[in-house]
């Protein structure tokens, strides 16, 4: 299954579910000006919002002559709300590279050209992230560029029209795989009237509906890139004074009032649900088990409890993937994708059987697993195991400023707050076997379940 | 994890250090440390009817126990640093991979030697990774990525009786058939002491690079027969390989074998001339602003003058893949059926413009000042950085990154002309193709039926119409006796 954030070009993440969670403990990283010490976050950083909303935030980091910047829309396919607009976040995330009176499409491009810069974009359930890693001598440039697109947009019908086709493409060119429809139906049978029914590319019919949109998409932009939505992230080597003062200067005259979307909350599920895919392609078969947990909270514990859980379950070193996948062979892959999520999402269990034969006994094994975690006690080490893999793993990535960019990028999105990551990490640390036994019990149960199968063509 | 005196002792029990290669990348302020161990062994060195065997011995390293821990022990003892060890395979080097932080190093740098001087070849680890690579072959790749498949057909049909002429995973009928003494002769034959480079980066202690070096030496003895690598086949016209499939959308990959790698006087210029037609996954080149920008046909195109993997979530590319033998490509990525026939012209259209035409002052300048700048994003971290410094030494050229700068600069509009004169072509290619209804296809390509471009928007300019016309007849010379269809399942077989 393939959870790979919809982006204007970009595949971003492994095909295969990875543990979503990079994420550390307090005592580790070496402490700077700005932080406290039981921060996990281990460079200074400065949060300010401006008059009109905006939230502007400064993290100097040391890559020298590297400076990334982010502007964080938090408005994803979670905001699609209008039957047939599904998709919609993502396809508009394309839009915002076609110009305004000032910067055409070309010379957007040709300005990002002679930085040497790569600017791109993706969009996922609840943020539309627009990043490039520029030069430090580019940044009043970028500043300039980048505020002029949130403020002045401006695109043809007929440029319209053409976008659309890319994000065609973009579904075709995902589509040959397998697990992206196991993934689709999975999301669409476990949820029935919230948004994140369907994936952020959305469904084929809508996006081949897309073209005739346009009004729909100066609507879309008009509610969603609004500055009190928006926050800009720069992190690197500059001087954070200075660029500032620079983000005041050209965002200050950007005035949209806010708008609230009405998400439709998901009912409560009171049953087990299932479905079937039948693919056209020779494919071993699928089975994927998802269960519904709540939104992200870094301040109760649930969110890290779950997100543990996921680990010490279904990850590589789990008795449930070392029997299937190594010892008896059932299965040659096992992976676990629990997004967190601004609303109730799914804990997803997927495995690739060698044998349609054993799809059932697969299924029931990890539903077995979930059942056993809400009884059994975890032992101690292998709790310690994990909050050492969540910590060295978080430490390890902070060797750039796009990973330091994208792992604040990911508490933004849920939280609008950059310190949520220090309290989330605080939230790691206290979790307990306790904790792990009533998350299982609470969330991972057959009445919240919704199970997928997918079988192929001929092998 | 061993305590640090049995460490010692084992260290010191090894033979004196032989003069093993290193590449050395200190970085004292980081709490990280790197290694990339390479062997200069890859697909070449599959003996015949065994291809996919040095891929399956690198994985049997890997992804399989040691002689004191089963897989399960390595994973779980690993987990804990949050670290791994990772083999990329490659037709002419195989490196193994992994990054570890300090904290860890010693338990670390155990289990990393570990796997690659004591592997286990446990019978059970063997049918395990044997079947994984079978099934990549057999079910990902025929049936799950219509993209890697186009691109490893492109292989295929670019280097038929070469050896790089099969995936390195192999095929599938050999991978049956293939044993665990296999593995073992290939291990002793290929992964040897005398076959190996050492590189280390990062805030890692001195005396690390003589306890690697020492580490290593237990490594068996001698270093394979080097395969003779001939000059691929020569392509006569466009050749076409047409991979039945029922898809969603056509996948398109084009190439020619290039006479170029870096260690090429011309290699400068080329970079400049093909990141000006299709730098990947970029807006910049002719090709996706002409194929996405303009006309909405797809979602990417982009073009290469080196084997291309792009490392993981980034933009750039995986490096320590390097070769002796190079080849040039454009990647179409899937485009509607209706619009294959447009799409595969308007692709060779703009590379028989750049040969024609070849770029003006003005590109140049522009194309110069962009690598200039974006060659800095390509070695961000210090496991990308080591890694183009090992890709340097192979080439036998100076630190790569740390020279283009000037190289750049010191290109003449003349020389990144010659240079396209001299290495691009738009007449003998080879192209692989999988799609719906290959036959059909086949005979549209062979016998050149136009191919109008349709919109469905408004609004189109004059030129991209008129442009069009002469596109939807642009003769491709297409060779019929050396053109075939596959049907998917028999490819790779």
């Amino acid at each position: 299954m393939n959870p790979t954030p919809t982006c204007l070009d970009s595949e971003t993440l492994p095909t295969r579910w990875v543990r979503s969670t990079l994420a550390a403990g307090a005592l580790l990283l070496a402490l700077a000006g700005g932080a406290t010490a039981r921060d996990i976050f281990p460079f200074p950083l400065t949060s300010r919002v401006l008059d009109n909303g905006l939230t502007v935030v400064l993290v100097p980091f040391d890559s020298p002559g590297i400076v990334a910047y982010y502007t964080i829309v938090r408005a994803g396919s979670r905001n699609e709300v209008e039957p047939g607009k599904s998709g919609f976040a993502h396809f508009f995330e394309h839009m915002m590279f076609r110009g305004t009176d000032r910067y055409s499409g070309p010379e957007f491009g040709a300005l990002f050209r002679r930085l040497g810069s790569d600017p791109n974009a993706y969009t996922s359930d609840d943020v539309t992230v627009y990043h490039a890693l520029i030069g430090r001598d580019g940044i009043e440039s970028v500043i300039d560029a980048e505020s002029d697109r949130f403020m002045n947009l401006k695109y043809s019908e007929s440029d319209f029209r053409q976008e659309a086709k890319a994000v065609l493409g973009e579904y075709n060119k995902n589509y040959s795989d397998p697990e992206n429809k196991l993934y689709e139906k999975l999301r669409d049978t476990a949820f029935t009237t919230h948004t994140y029914r369907h994936t952020t590319i959305g469904f084929l019919d809508d996006i081949r509906a897309m073209p005739d949109q346009y009004s729909y998409s100066l609507e879309f932009f008009r509610h969603f890139y609004t500055p009190s939505n928006c926050v800009v992230l720069v992190v690197g080597d500059f001087d954070p004074e200075r660029t500032l003062q620079m983000v005041k200067k050209y965002y200050g005259a950007w005035a949209v009032p806010p708008f609230e979307p009405s998400i439709p909350a998901e009912p409560a599920q009171k049953e087990p649900r299932s479905a079937h895919v039948d693919w056209q392609n020779q494919t071993l078969p699928y089975v994927a088990v998802a269960f519904k947990i709540p939104a992200f909270s870094a301040k109760t514990r649930d969110s890290a409890a779950l997100d543990v859980l996921a680990a010490l379950l279904f990850d590589e070193t789990s008795p449930l993937y070392q029997a299937l996948v190594i010892q008896e062979q059932k299965v040659d892959e096992l992976s676990v994708y629990a997004p967190f999520r601004r609303d109730p999402g799914l804990f997803m269990v997927e495995a690739r059987v060698k044998d349609q034969a054993d799809v059932a006994m697969v299924r029931d094994r990890i539903y077995q697993t979930a059942d056993d975690a809400s009884r059994s006690t975890v032992d101690a080490v292998k709790l310690a195991a994990v909050k050492s893999n969540i910590r060295y793993s978080f430490a390890m990535s902070l060797d750039t400023a796009r990973s330091v960019a994208g792992h604040l990028t990911r508490y933004i999105a849920l939280t609008g707050d950059p310190s949520s990551i220090n309290e989330m990490y605080q939230r790691y640390d206290e979790v307990t076997p306790d904790d792990l036994k009533r998350v299982a019990a609470a969330y991972l149960t057959r009445p919240r379940s919704t199970e997928v199968t997918l079988s192929g063509g001929a092998q | 994890m061993l305590a640090l005196s049995l460490l010692t002792a084992w260290w010191a029990a090894a033979p004196a250090a032989a003069a093993t290669p290193t590449v050395l990348l200190p970085v004292p302020s980081s709490p990280l440390v790197t290694f990339r161990i390479q062997f200069a062994t890859g697909a070449v060195d599959d003996p015949d009817g065994r291809q996919g065997l040095t891929r399956l011995t690198a994985s049997m390293l890997s992804q399989g126990g040691t002689r004191s821990y089963s897989y399960e022990e390595i994973v779980q003892r690993l987990y804990p640093m949050a670290a791994s060890v990772t083999a990329y395979v490659d037709k002419e080097v195989t490196t193994f991979v992994g990054t570890t932080h300090v904290d860890n190093l010693d338990a670390y740098l155990d289990l990393f030697m570990q796997v690659i001087t004591e592997p286990r070849f446990d019978p059970r680890d063997f049918e395990r990774i044997r079947t994984n690579q079978v099934n990549y072959l057999a079910n990902s790749l025929r049936g799950s990525n219509d993209e890697e498949l186009g691109k490893q057909s492109l292989g295929v049909l670019l280097y038929g009786g070469h050896p790089y002429g099969a995936p390195n995973e192999g095929v599938v009928s050999n991978l049956e058939t293939v044993t665990l003494d296999d593995v073992k002769a290939q291990y002793a034959r290929c992964f040897t002491r005398d076959n190996v480079t050492i590189g280390l980066a990062g805030g890692y202690p001195a005396a690390l690079v003589e306890r690697v070096t020492r580490a290593l030496q237990s490594l068996p003895a001698g270093r394979p027969a080097r395969r003779a690598l001939a000059a691929p086949s020569p392509i006569v016209d466009v050749e076409v390989l047409a991979v039945e499939k029922d898809c969603m959308a056509t996948a398109i990959s084009i190439g020619y074998p290039i006479d170029v790698t870096r260690s090429d006087p011309d290699f400068c210029a080329l970079l400049v001339a093909n990141s000006h037609l299709g730098e990947h996954r970029t807006f910049n080149g002719r090709l996706m602003t002409r194929m996405r920008e303009v006309r909405g046909l797809n979602y990417g195109d982009y073009s290469y003058i080196e084997h291309f993997v792009q490392d993981g979530g980034s933009t750039y590319p995986l490096t320590n893949l390097t070769r002796s033998q190079q080849y040039f490509s454009i990647w179409i990525r899937p485009v509607q059926h209706q619009h294959r026939h447009f799409a595969l012209r308007l692709a060779i259209w703009e590379l028989d413009r750049l040969v024609r035409e070849g770029m003006t002052q003005e590109d140049l300048d522009e194309t110069r000042t962009f690598l200039k700048n974006y060659s800095r994003l390509w070695a961000q971290d210090q496991s990308r950085r080591l890694g183009y410094l090992m890709d340097s030494r192979f080439y036998g050229t100076d630190d790569y990154l740390a020279t283009l700068p000037a190289k750049l600069d010191a290109l003449t509009l003349e020389q990144v002309n010659a240079a396209i004169k001299r290495h691009l072509q738009c007449d003998r290619l080879r192209v692989a193709i999988v799609t719906r209804g290959a036959d059909e296809f086949l005979t549209a390509l062979i016998t050149n039926q136009a191919s109008p471009m349709t919109y469905d928007a408004e609004g189109i300019p004059e030129d991209v119409i008129a442009e069009d016309r002469a596109i939807a007849v642009y003769k491709l010379n297409v060779n019929r006796a050396a053109s075939k269809i596959v049907e998917v399942e028999e490819m790779f077989k």
